[in-house]
């Protein structure tokens, strides 16, 4: 796959992530335009203290990560490149522990989360971590 | 005549190597800060580390959102108001067995949402005890300081809230004992105290434990489970659920 095409879909990735997360940002300050899809876990996740990081909604952090990647992905050098794959691992690396906390500690789903934790920070990752290390073109 | 498009230089794969570990070893470090600051500020923030010998209120609380005396999500649809007496045995009895159930299955998942109506006619020791519990709830920790309190109950009136009691369930629930003193004299607790009284009469509420249903802003209605196991609040709670 040539780089123009990772290029674009980690962009694609970005774009989805900043959605996801601009959205549960949004319903962190305005609980009630919460979509769920059962049993109201979004809220319970949603309004658990574990949705905070010393006042900071986790889902503000997730929103700051996929634009500063699409930032990166717009600048694309080497040092960008090598940025988005760390904002990608890092991302990874928090996602699981959310999952867990989902699993175990506070015994709820986010559906929302979970799109953003299973799905598009693992694409990000592949897409992320591929770029630094495949071939040069030619 | 535009200038040739040069080609760029071909990475050696050392580079790429050096670059992904770099990139590992800052996303590593990164997240190990950011997941120990959220243990530590959230872990314990909702109170769910108490030194009670029964309950195991260390994960029972963990996570669900606090607000006041209220325990659960504020958009819960339904509300289950315990009007208790923190001396009163049938409520430890109603603690101990099918309150960690209605918590587990109700409150958690975000339907129902429970509101700690505190009664202090029993004697001394239940005005000591709730003053600090409502304290407690300043500080959004009231239900593991409750948990805590009827885990340790005494005998009636036998001078069992201490405060050697009281500042070691506080410094057990991570609560600021300087600021829970401050707060349970406050005018803000006795007026709470006054007004929850008020509201009891106003009700009939008879004596405690006594439990109120509330769907959405309605008005609330007297529920008599036929036993505290969560087997007699299932029926209560779904059926207002269904409303």
């Amino acid at each position: 796959m040539s780089d123009r095409a990772l290029r674009a879909g980690v962009a694609l990735v970005a774009l989805a992530g900043t959605a996801v997360a601009g959205y549960l940002t949004y319903v962190h300050y305005q609980p009630d335009a919460l979509i769920c899809t059962s049993s109201g876990g979004c809220e319970t996740v949603q309004e658990s203290s574990y949705a905070e990081l010393v006042g900071v909604p986790v889902a503000l952090l997730g929103l700051f990560a996929w634009i500063a990647v699409l930032a990166l992905v717009a600048w694309d050098s080497e040092l960008a490149r090598t940025l988005v794959a760390a904002i990608g691992l890092g991302a990874a690396a928090f996602a699981v522990y959310l999952v867990v906390l989902q699993a175990f500690v506070i015994d709820a789903w986010c559906v929302w989360c979970l799109v953003n934790d299973v799905v598009l920070v693992p694409l990000l990752v592949i897409l992320a971590v591929w770029r630094v290390l495949r071939q040069p073109d030619g | 005549m535009p200038p040739k498009p040069r080609k760029p230089p071909p990475r050696r794969p050392g580079t790429r190597n050096r670059n992904l570990l770099i990139a590992a070893a800052g996303a590593v470090a990164v997240v190990a800060v950011l997941i120990v600051v959220s243990v530590v500020v959230s872990g314990g923030g909702d109170g769910g580390t108490t030194t009670t010998s029964g309950g195991s209120t260390e994960t029972l609380f963990a996570g669900i959102p606090q607000k006041g005396a209220e325990l659960g999500s504020q958009t819960a649809p339904v509300t289950l108001i315990q009007f208790e007496d923190l001396q009163c045995p049938i409520c430890r009895a109603y603690q101990e067995d099918g309150f960690s159930g209605v918590v587990d299955d109700y409150v958690r998942p975000g339907k129902v949402k429970l509101r700690f109506a505190g009664l202090a006619f029993l004697g001394q020791d239940s005005e000591k005890a709730l003053r600090y519990a409502l304290a407690a709830g300043d500080q959004g920790k009231l239900w593991p300081y409750v948990a805590a309190l009827y885990a340790n109950q005494g005998d009636e009136n036998s001078g069992w809230v201490t405060d050697d009691l009281l500042e070691r369930l506080a410094n057990a629930n991570g609560l600021d004992w300087g600021r829970l003193q401050k707060d349970a004299a406050s005018k803000a607790v006795a007026s709470q105290m006054e007004a929850t009284a008020a509201q009891a009469a106003q009700m009939g509420v008879p004596g405690t434990p006594t439990f109120f249903v509330q769907i959405g802003n309605g008005q609330p209605y007297v529920v008599q489970p036929n036993s505290f196991s969560i087997d007699a609040f299932r029926p209560i709670l779904d059926d207002a659920l269904s409303q």
